[in-house]
């Protein structure tokens, strides 16, 4: 059985790879490139898998899986520029799909560490109507 | 008949809450997170109101065409994936933006819909799902 948690929160990044000429970054990344920065209010949902206790009918503590997306997420993403403040991005560009696996990272082993749950999927909506899904590489 | 019809747009941009006659340590205090040195962003939504009569013909009230290409070239486009502290003179807060678009709305308006009923009545910012900012404009400026 899959359980699903929802976190928010804002960040500016920019879309520019060192590895390309300005040309070939505007025509990767569009406007995102602008190297000033621009911002979202992103969208996190968590999907974690495990199989309800038979006592308390709860896959994991939600304050738990909470608590942990506060650590692990929210404390290092909201209100940053991700270029900037966020480690995992100091030579990667924080496209949605890189945030999605870095996401992954940060909290695979303490889903892990619950023995209750494992990880099924990160869900990084950066709009309304754009979303990436990571699923881990097993 | 008069109606009141509104019509909704977004841009992404970032931008810092700091205010300049303050010092570090009380901008810190007022804006928290907000103050952040290297800026934080949003996505952005604006609702534009205008009251207009409807057409009796077409069932139509506020050309939206018009009012498309008017909030793009006046409110979205100079904005859209920009760091609003290098674009406004004000410290960007949800407030101030919303006083900024009132102003470049209204001084557009009146050219754009010469000769149709349609009146700005009101700009709405949503900064998040949960900040929201109105600002009730005159439209004879």
């Amino acid at each position: 059985m899959i359980i699903s948690k929802k976190v928010e929160f804002s960040a500016s990044h920019i879309c520019r790879s060192p590895q390309l000429s300005d040309e070939e970054n505007q025509r990767v990344y569009g406007p995102a490139a602008n190297p000033q920065s621009h911002g979202h209010n992103y969208v996190v949902e968590v999907a974690i898998e495990g199989t309800p206790d038979p006592v308390t009918g709860m896959i994991l503590d939600l304050k738990h899986l909470k608590d942990i997306l506060e650590e692990k997420i929210l404390s290092v993403y909201d209100h940053r520029l991700l270029n900037a403040e966020v480690d995992s991005f100091a030579s990667l560009v924080p496209t949605v799909e890189n945030m999605a696996i870095d996401m992954w990272k940060r909290i695979e082993a303490h889903i892990d560490a619950t023995g209750r749950a494992r990880l099924h999927s990160v869900r990084v909506h950066e709009t309304n109507d754009l979303f990436v899904e990571y699923r881990g590489e097993a | 008949m008069t109606v009141h019809l509104s019509r909704r747009y977004g841009f992404f941009a970032s931008h810092r809450l700091h205010e300049p006659s303050l010092t570090d340590a009380e901008n810190r205090a007022l804006y928290g997170k907000c103050n952040n040195p290297f800026g934080h962003g949003h996505n952005y939504e604006v609702e534009v109101t205008a009251k207009a009569q409807v057409d009796p013909v077409t069932g139509r009230s506020v050309d939206l065409r018009v009012l498309d290409q008017l909030c793009e070239t006046v409110l979205l486009a100079p904005y859209r994936y920009k760091n609003l502290n290098l674009e406004m003179r004000d410290n960007p807060t949800t407030e101030n933006l919303a006083l900024l678009f009132d102003i470049l709305l209204r001084r557009a308006w009146g050219p754009a819909f010469a000769g149709q009923s349609a009146k700005l009545e009101r700009i709405r910012i949503w900064e998040t799902e949960r900040n929201i900012c109105d600002i009730e404009t005159k439209d004879e400026a």
